[in-house]
C-alpha cells in the first residue's frame, strides 16, 4: 500500500516528462524552421508588413525565436528539483531560465505582443501575458535570493505556467481548428487568451488548495 | 556531370514558375500553325475571325457511387478561336478543360462551314464539322480514336464572344461558391436511439468559399497582408484566379473552371497570361501566393 502511494507520484512524473519531451520536441521543430535565417519564412510569411515598417520587428522575433527554446528546456530541468549528480545543477539551470527571460525573452514577447496578428483583443492579451511572466518570473528570483524558497516555489509554478502557454497556446489551435474550422484570425483572438489564462488558474488553484 | 546541376536548377525554376498558379506555363502550341506560310496566301472573311463558346455535349458512361451505370449526357464547355482563314486553309485552336489544341482545316464559302482536324497526336484529338449562322456556330465533334475517349462523338453549340480584360468582373452573389472537387473525408459516430449501438460512417464535406470573394479585388486594389489574414484558403485561390480568369487563362483544375463558368464574362483563351498582368495585379498575386502557402502549412498544424 505504501509502494503504491509512492509510485503514483513516480509514474506521473514519468508521464509528465515524456509528455514534456513530446511537446518539445514540436516545439524544436518549429524553432529550426528559422534556421538559417530568413526574413520571409514560416510565421513571418504573414509578417511583411510589419518587417518593412518596422526595422526592429526582425530583432525582436528572432531574440524571441532563439531563447524561447532554451527557456523551456531549463525552466523543466529546474522544474525538476534535481542535481542529477551535477553541482548546483539546478541553481545554474534556474539562473538561465530567469535571465533569458527578464533580459530577452519576455521583452522581445511584450514587444511583438503589440503588433500580434488578430486585432486588439489579442494585442492585450500577448501584452498582460509578457508582463506577468517577467513579473512572475522577477518575483521567484528575488525570494530566491532572500532564501524564501516556499515563495519561491510558488512563483516559479506561476512564471512556468506562462512558460507553457507556448505549448498549450498551439495546443488549443490544433483543437479549435479540428472541431470548428474558423477563420485563422478568430482562432488567434481565441487562441491568445485561452493560451495562458487556464495555465494560470490551474496553477492559483493547485498553489491554495493543494499548498504546493 | 556538369548537366545534372543545370537540369536540377532548371527544375526548379519550372517549379518556381509553376508556384504562381494552378498549373505550369505552357506557350509553345499557342501559335505555331498560324505562323507557318502566312507570307503566301491573302486573309479571307477576316469577319469570321473570334471567339466562339459554349456547349460540348456528348453521351457518356455514367459510374455513379451508388447503383449501376447508365449512358447519360456530359455538358462541358468549349471555345473555338478562329484566327486565320484563308482559300485554302482555317487556323485556330481549341480549349476543353484546359486543354489547349492547335486545328486546321478548310472553309466552304457556299455553306459556311469549318472542317477543322486538331493535329491528332493527343488522344482526345477529333475533327470538327461546324456551320457559321451569323453569331453561332454549330455542328459536332468525332474523336480520330473512337476507343480511347469516353464520348467519341459531341454535339457542338457556341456563340460568338468578344475578349476583352475587364478588372470590375468578379464572381457574384449568384455563384455558386461550393468547390465539388476537393471533397474531405471523415469518419463519424452515429447511436442508435433505440438500440443503443453505435456506428461509424464516413461522410464528406466540401469547402465553401465566403462573401469575401464577391468584395475582394485584386485586379483594382492593392492588397495588403491585413485584407487577407482572416482568409481561408479557398478564398484567397479565387481571389488570386480571378485575376487570371480576367485576363482569359484557361484553367486545367476543374475547381477553378467550375467557379469561372457560371460567369458570363469568362471566356479562357490562352493558357499563359502571365505577361498581360499588371504590376499591381503581379504584386497581389506574389502577396496571395504566400498567404495560401501559409494556410496550406500551418492552418490547422501546430504552431501559429
Amino acid at each position: 500500500m505504501l509502494l503504491a502511494k509512492k509510485n503514483i507520484p513516480n509514474t506521473l512524473k514519468i508521464l509528465l516528462i515524456i509528455g514534456f519531451g513530446y511537446f518539445f520536441w514540436l516545439m524544436l521543430k518549429i524553432t529550426l524552421e528559422y534556421i538559417p535565417l530568413k526574413t520571409d519564412v514560416s510565421f513571418l510569411m504573414i509578417k511583411q508588413t510589419e518587417i518593412g515598417q518596422r526595422p526592429e520587428y526582425l530583432y525582436f522575433f528572432y531574440i524571441h525565436v532563439y531563447t524561447s527554446i532554451f527557456v523551456l528546456l531549463c525552466g523543466f530541468s529546474a522544474m525538476l528539483r534535481k542535481n542529477f549528480g551535477l553541482k548546483n545543477f539546478h541553481r545554474n539551470a534556474g539562473k538561465i531560465y530567469i535571465f533569458l527571460i527578464l533580459i530577452l525573452a519576455a521583452p522581445s514577447g511584450i514587444y511583438m505582443g503589440i503588433f500580434a496578428n488578430g486585432g486588439i483583443l489579442s494585442k492585450i492579451s500577448f501584452v498582460i501575458l509578457g508582463c506577468l511572466w517577467w513579473f512572475s518570473t522577477f518575483k521567484a528570483y528575488q525570494l530566491a535570493k532572500q532564501k524564501k524558497f516556499k515563495e519561491h516555489k510558488q512563483w516559479m509554478w506561476r512564471s512556468f505556467a506562462l512558460t507553457l502557454s507556448a505549448i498549450t497556446l498551439r495546443m488549443w489551435k490544433v483543437i479549435i481548428v479540428y472541431l470548428f474550422h474558423p477563420n485563422p484570425m478568430d482562432v488567434y483572438q481565441i487562441i491568445a487568451w485561452l493560451g495562458w489564462v487556464p495555465n494560470i488558474l490551474l496553477i492559483e488553484y493547485l498553489i491554495t488548495k493543494k499548498q504546493i | 556531370m556538369k548537366i545534372v546541376p543545370l537540369a536540377l536548377a532548371g527544375l526548379l525554376t519550372a517549379s518556381v514558375i509553376s508556384c504562381k498558379k494552378d498549373s505550369p506555363a505552357d506557350t509553345s502550341s499557342k501559335n505555331i500553325s498560324a505562323k507557318k506560310d502566312s507570307v503566301v496566301a491573302p486573309e479571307i472573311y477576316k469577319e469570321y475571325y473570334g471567339i466562339y463558346m459554349g456547349d460540348f455535349a456528348g453521351k457518356e458512361i455514367i459510374i455513379p457511387e451508388i447503383g449501376e451505370e447508365y449512358e447519360g449526357e456530359v455538358f462541358k464547355k468549349i471555345s473555338l478561336k478562329i484566327n486565320r482563314i484563308t482559300r485554302d486553309s482555317v487556323y485556330g485552336q481549341s480549349i476543353v478543360d484546359g486543354n489547349q489544341r492547335p486545328f486546321r482545316g478548310v472553309f466552304n464559302e457556299t455553306t459556311k462551314s469549318f472542317v477543322l482536324d486538331e493535329p491528332g497526336n493527343d488522344k482526345t484529338d477529333g475533327r470538327f464539322e461546324v456551320t457559321l449562322n451569323n453569331d453561332s456556330l454549330t455542328g459536332n465533334w468525332n474523336a480520330f480514336n473512337k476507343s480511347a475517349v469516353k464520348a467519341p462523338s459531341k454535339l457542338v453549340r457556341l456563340v460568338r464572344k468578344e475578349f476583352a480584360y475587364n478588372p470590375n468582373f468578379m464572381l457574384s452573389p449568384d455563384n455558386d461558391l461550393i468547390d465539388w472537387e476537393n471533397p474531405k473525408n471523415f469518419v463519424e459516430k452515429y447511436t442508435d436511439e433505440e438500440t443503443g449501438k453505435t456506428e461509424s460512417y464516413t461522410a464528406s464535406k466540401n469547402r465553401i468559399a465566403s462573401d469575401a470573394v464577391f468584395k475582394i479585388n485584386a485586379s483594382k486594389q492593392k492588397l495588403t497582408e491585413r485584407d487577407l489574414k482572416n482568409l481561408r484558403k479557398l478564398d484567397m485561390e479565387i481571389i488570386k484566379n480571378s485575376v487570371f480568369a480576367r485576363h482569359g487563362y484557361s484553367f486545367k483544375k476543374a475547381t477553378y473552371r467550375n467557379f469561372f463558368e457560371q460567369t458570363d464574362w469568362y471566356i479562357p483563351v490562352s493558357n499563359n497570361v502571365d505577361h498581360d498582368l499588371s504590376a499591381m495585379e503581379k504584386e497581389n498575386v506574389a502577396l496571395l501566393n504566400r498567404f495560401i502557402k501559409y494556410a496550406e502549412d500551418k492552418y490547422d498544424s501546430f504552431g501559429r
